[in-house]
């Protein structure tokens, strides 16, 4: 596009776009932002490569405005580690709402430039398209020596849709970085790979990690299966509150009888949330035997035990009418 | 509307030394046009001493110069 076709309000700011002051280039990029005219697209993008790195700033953000996909390639290119931090900054907020699942071969071709920064930014922005085509991409990552690379990518592995099982995840569920470990955790309890389950109860009875240990639970709670109970039992005598709460949480689902003697014990927790997630999991199941301990917890300290283990309570004592009247 | 006579006691404050004359970035975003250039400096300062710490004077100027100074019990 030329000068002549552009309306003749806008023409002297492009051309102050290319100034070598750079007042007037910023003042250029700021009231082309403000006018947010589709024909300064062009000039905008060349200023994305300014030597100053706020005329570049201001120009991804009139370009994020502007939302045209066509500023998606040069915005991924402000991605690297050559941009600064707070250019870098607002072009991924800028590219996580201007990318679509349209733009994944471009996102795709990005991720294999051998820049970690852009990298890492590529594999967030993977995460808005949920595409399974991303995995081949993904899966060298997983074993990358950067360990903020290999958490992203097993992140990222979490939002692809049809995505059931994934070898490399299960690897990094026992990864040197605790960061890692954490988010491969999760991943596993996303994936519906049963082959998880004995590493995801493996990690939530002995990672050193509590908050490795918490994320196994949700991830158990999120597999809901019976193979897990020996292990959430176990671990609701965590030293930590919260892999306590989780485990009570995971076994309200699927609990059995086994598990009884673990709830009572918890519901005299230091932990409020403990004893209500315990009291709710052992109104699921039901049994009888329980509604002494239940009982005890109807005038605990905290309002909300107080009225979950009613509601725990009712439950068993509907369950146990029902079978008397059958 | 108050003419802000006494200009250190305005909420806008704008360090001149940073803002632009070409600039009127703050002059157009602001709710209210309490926003001026001073004719003899080019400079932007608060002419009327009106705001409602909205903050785009601040958040829209390129070089940082405008500081809204917000009462305490707004914070």
């Amino acid at each position: 596009m030329t000068y002549s076709d552009l309306d003749p309000e806008v023409v002297q700011w492009v051309e102050m776009l290319q100034s070598p002051d750079l007042n007037d280039r910023l003042v250029a990029a700021k009231t082309l932002q403000h006018l947010g005219d589709e024909d300064t697209i062009e000039s905008l993008i060349v200023a994305l490569k300014d030597d100053s790195p706020k005329v570049q700033e201001i120009a991804v953000m009139a370009l994020w405005e502007m939302a045209n996909p066509v500023a998606i390639p040069p915005l991924l290119a402000c991605l690297s580690a050559a941009h600064e931090e707070s250019v870098r900054v607002e072009a991924l907020s800028a590219l996580k709402e201007m990318v679509s699942p349209d733009d994944l071969l471009t996102l795709l071709d990005a991720v294999q430039i051998e820049d970690e920064t852009v990298q890492l930014n590529v594999l967030i922005l993977l995460r808005k398209i949920h595409d399974a085509q991303a995995l081949p991409y993904i899966a060298p990552f997983f074993e990358s020596e950067n360990p903020v690379l290999r958490e992203a990518a097993v992140v990222t592995l979490r939002y692809l849709n049809q995505v059931v099982r994934f070898e490399p995840a299960l690897a990094l569920a026992n990864d040197e970085s605790e960061e890692v470990r954490r988010s491969a955790i999760l991943t596993l309890g996303h994936l519906s790979d049963e082959a998880a389950v004995p590493t995801l109860c493996s990690a939530l009875i002995t990672d050193a990690d509590w908050q490795v240990r918490r994320n196994a639970a949700q991830a158990v709670d999120l597999h809901a299966t019976k193979d897990a109970i020996p292990a959430l039992t176990s671990a609701l005598n965590d030293d930590h509150w919260q892999v306590r709460k989780f485990t009570a949480r995971a076994l309200q689902r699927v609990a059995d009888d086994t598990a009884i003697p673990s709830l009572v014990k918890a519901l005299s927790d230091e932990y409020s949330d403990v004893r209500r997630d315990a009291a709710i999991a052992l109104g699921n199941l039901g049994n009888p035997d329980v509604l002494s301990a239940l009982k005890q917890t109807l005038d605990d300290p905290d309002r909300d035990v107080q009225i979950f283990s009613g509601r725990a309570i009712q439950k068993i004592q509907d369950k146990l009418a029902e079978t008397t009247n059958a | 509307m108050a003419l802000a006579t006494q200009r250190v006691d305005v909420p806008v404050i704008v360090d001149e030394s940073k803002c632009l004359e070409k600039c009127t970035a703050c002059i157009e975003v602001c709710p209210l046009d309490v926003l001026v250039k001073n004719p003899e400096t080019g400079k932007a300062y608060m002419k009327y001493d009106e705001c409602w710490f909205c903050l785009p004077c601040e958040k829209e100027c390129p070089t940082n110069a405008i500081t809204v100074q917000i009462p305490f019990l707004l914070r």
